[in-house]
């Protein structure tokens, strides 16, 4: 079973490989890429078929552990633990990352950086892979930093622009927030308990006081928030959609966005030993599934659309998983996974072909992208929960978990952001694919972009179908939907398709912006400023922030260097008068001296005359007044 | 009989040292002034043999000195009379006036 730790490392391989080649020698090998996740969904079914039939509920199939590091006489260790949620991530992240990738092959063929691209993609895979397959926090820490990174290099791809720039920053910086809190949580867990490893932090996670499972509950929570883009830290979802459409189907609908609800479903039983944690994590998510839809509702970007109906879906999993609903959240995340991804890579053939990603200036694509229609087609009813499409499933089993458990206002609230789901899906295809036609000149994708659709829209066909097999497969006890949940909800989503109809499908639009803007008056004005997150986290904190930073600035213009140059100017100036008395003094000290010795050697050269009769005359004298000197001193 | 005293010695000494000297300082030949030197030398040994023929009778130091004062001006004349010698090859003149090329 040694083979599990090569799911994720093989697409870590590829990584190390491409990224030292040259530009040019990347893009010839962006195959790599490809053949690096293909092997790892091998493996991913041989993992699955191993853990085949499951129903053992946070049972290890296979665990290993590598010691890596020892800090303070606890080893930190890399593992590797298989069991069927682990198993069924693999199969969900492998399938999705091989079809984005065939998919980009057509999609980005025209980049001159496609290697990197690829190279990118592939390091995001191998991490998410690594994440699900961690076998404690620390290690899914490493891996989330990882995906982290990763999206930010993707958001930011086309950084010659600046709103990808722009963006990419802010989803880094966002979701760092969010990380911190993780990172908190992670430190709390440390001093409780000693240890990073699942088993033993979920095991005794009982026996904590309540507070500190609550603490580190609603820590991890806020770090999955940031990831999962979660009301209020969802602002950078929406703008990542700067990148290359086919990431954003892996990063911002399929997996990345998962990991939040990966990490709260993991750390499950910390949520369940507070409880208070559970009712916090219901209301962010039943919060953010409204919010999301009603913004989604308004959007003209086709992919802000999605992107709005992303947060909402993910809203729906925290919802589902603080309603006591785990299970279904996870199915809703699989089932998610699969035609968010759809919908992303119909929306990136859309917008080849219409070279816009403005829905106002599409219209009647249905004729000229058939496959694309259909494929599209069927991820949008799955989106609106319409039978038999696996969204229909997942989203009864969450109603019915949120009713079961007699959480009857967010049930409610539930059934209304599945309303709305279901009206801006509607809108969203009848004002691309129906009505007048805008542009003669479309193209249908290229067959490998069409072929990842097809298998996409093919499993989102069938999977509901397993919802039963899958609760038990996690060792739950499955079941079919509950016939009144299933008729009810299926009537409020028929009802939202009918609205979105009459409003965008028929021949004459009944509503434009204009008229929406006239009757709905100040409702449309809050919907279209999102809520007036941007605006306030724009007033509470980027502001101030700047305008701390200039303060700052001008304190170090001011203060600090004013203080250096004052100290240099002074110190020149000492320095001046030094030089000006080693020039008037010390120099001429020197100067003087060396003519003294010049002039008395010219005055004494003249006795030295060279001549013997001379110097005998000298001595003669000197004789003399001697002698004079003995005759007057002895006497 | 005329009793001859250190006196008459030391006299005749006395004008034979002024009349070296004189030579010495004043002649223009380098050889007279050699022969000045001589002189002189002659002055001194006269003084020491007087001296010690009247001081210390017992004893002959002053003798012995003269004796070794004439060996060292018969070798410095030689090497005198040579140093001229070669000057004069030189420059075809003994005069002292004319050697002065040790000036500074």
């Amino acid at each position: 079973m040694a083979y599990v730790a090569l799911i994720p490392l093989l697409p870590a391989l590829v990584f190390a490989v491409m990224a030292p080649l040259s530009r040019a020698m990347r893009n010839r090998v962006q195959w790599l890429g490809v053949v690096g996740v293909g092997a790892s969904l091998l493996l991913s079914i041989a993992a699955f078929a191993a853990v085949w039939p499951g129903g053992h509920e946070g049972e290890a199939v296979y665990h290993a552990s590598w010691p890596i590091a020892q800090v303070g006489g606890v080893d930190l260790a890399l593992g590797i633990l298989l069991d069927p949620v682990a198993a069924i991530m693999l199969l969900v992240v492998t399938i999705v990352g091989v079809c984005v990738q065939v998919y980009s092959l057509g999609y980005m063929h025209r980049d001159e950086r496609v290697g990197w691209y690829f190279a990118v993609l592939t390091l995001f895979t191998a991490a998410m892979l690594a994440l699900v397959l961690s076998d404690n926090f620390l290690m899914f820490y490493m891996a989330w930093e990882v995906m982290g990174l990763c999206s930010y290099l993707l958001i930011g791809f086309w950084h010659e622009q600046e709103a990808p720039r722009k963006a990419s920053q802010k989803a880094f910086l966002t979701t760092r927030v969010g990380d911190v809190g993780f990172a908190i949580g992670l430190a709390v867990m440390y001093a409780t308990v000693g240890s990073f490893d699942f088993e033993a932090v979920l095991g005794s996670a009982d026996s904590w006081a309540p507070g500190v499972a609550t603490a580190v509950a609603l820590l991890l929570l806020f770090g999955a928030m940031g990831k999962s883009a979660q009301v209020p830290l969802h602002v950078w979802l929406p703008d990542a959609m700067a990148g290359p459409t086919p990431a954003s189907a892996l990063i911002h609908a399929a997996t990345m966005v998962a990991a939040g609800v990966y990490l709260v479903s993991r750390a499950l039983p910390i949520f369940e030993a507070s409880g208070v944690a559970l009712t916090v994590t219901m209301l962010v998510g039943a919060l953010t599934a409204l919010l999301g839809g009603l913004i989604a509702a308004v959007q003209h970007d086709i992919k802000k659309v999605l992107a709005y109906s992303t947060i909402s879906q993910l809203g729906y999993m925290f919802l589902a998983i603080g309603a006591s609903g785990a299970v279904a959240g996870m199915f809703h995340l699989v089932t998610h996974a699969f035609f968010k991804s759809l919908l992303f890579l119909g929306a990136g053939v859309i917008i080849h072909a219409a070279h816009t990603q403005d829905m106002r200036e599409m219209g009647g694509l249905a004729k000229h992208l058939p496959v694309t229609s259909v494929t599209f087609g069927i991820g949008a009813l799955a989106l609106a929960g319409i039978f038999p499409f696996s969204g229909f499933w997942s989203k009864d089993e969450i109603l019915y978990a949120a009713w079961s458990h007699g959480h009857y206002t967010i049930f409610f609230i539930a059934l209304a952001a599945a309303f709305v789901t279901a009206f801006y899906v509607a809108r969203l295809w009848f004002r691309v694919f129906t009505g007048p036609v805008q542009n003669e000149h479309l193209a249908e994708g290229h067959a490998e972009m069409l072929v990842p659709m097809g298998v996409l829209a093919a499993i989102t066909t069938v999977i509901g179908f397993s919802a039963p097999f899958f609760s038990e497969f996690l060792g739950h006890d499955g079941h079919w939907p509950d016939p009144a949940i299933a008729i009810g909800s299926s009537v409020v989503a028929l009802c939202g398709l009918a609205l979105g109809w009459w409003a965008y499908g028929r021949r004459h639009l009944v509503l434009n912006t204009r008229s929406l803007k006239q009757r709905a008056g100040s409702g449309y004005t809050v919907l279209e400023q999102k809520f007036y997150f941007d605006i306030t986290y724009d007033y509470l904190v980027i502001r101030p922030y700047m305008r701390a930073t200039e303060a700052l600035s001008r304190f170090d213009r001011d203060a600090v260097d004013g203080a250096v140059n004052k100290v240099a100017a002074v110190w020149r100036s000492a320095a001046e008068r030094a030089w000006s008395f080693d020039g008037r003094v010390i120099d001429r000290l020197v100067n003087e001296s060396a003519r003294a010795a010049r002039a008395s050697g010219s005055a004494l050269r003249r006795i030295q005359a060279g001549r013997v009769q001379t110097y005998q005359r000298y001595v003669l004298g000197a004789l003399v007044l001697l002698m004079l000197w003995i005759v007057v001193k002895g006497a | 009989m005329m009793q001859v005293g250190p006196s008459a010695f030391l006299g005749l000494a006395a004008v034979l040292f002024t009349l070296g000297l004189y030579g010495a300082v004043a002649r223009k030949s380098a050889v007279m002034v050699l022969m000045s030197l001589e002189l002189m030398a002659v002055a001194v040994n006269l003084n020491m043999v007087a001296l010690s023929r009247f001081v210390t009778p017992a004893e002959m130091t002053g003798q012995f000195f003269a004796i070794f004062t004439m060996v060292v001006s018969a070798a410095e004349i030689g090497l005198g009379l040579a140093l001229v010698l070669a000057i004069y090859r030189q420059t075809r003149s003994i005069e002292l006036s004319s050697i002065d090329s040790l000036k500074g």
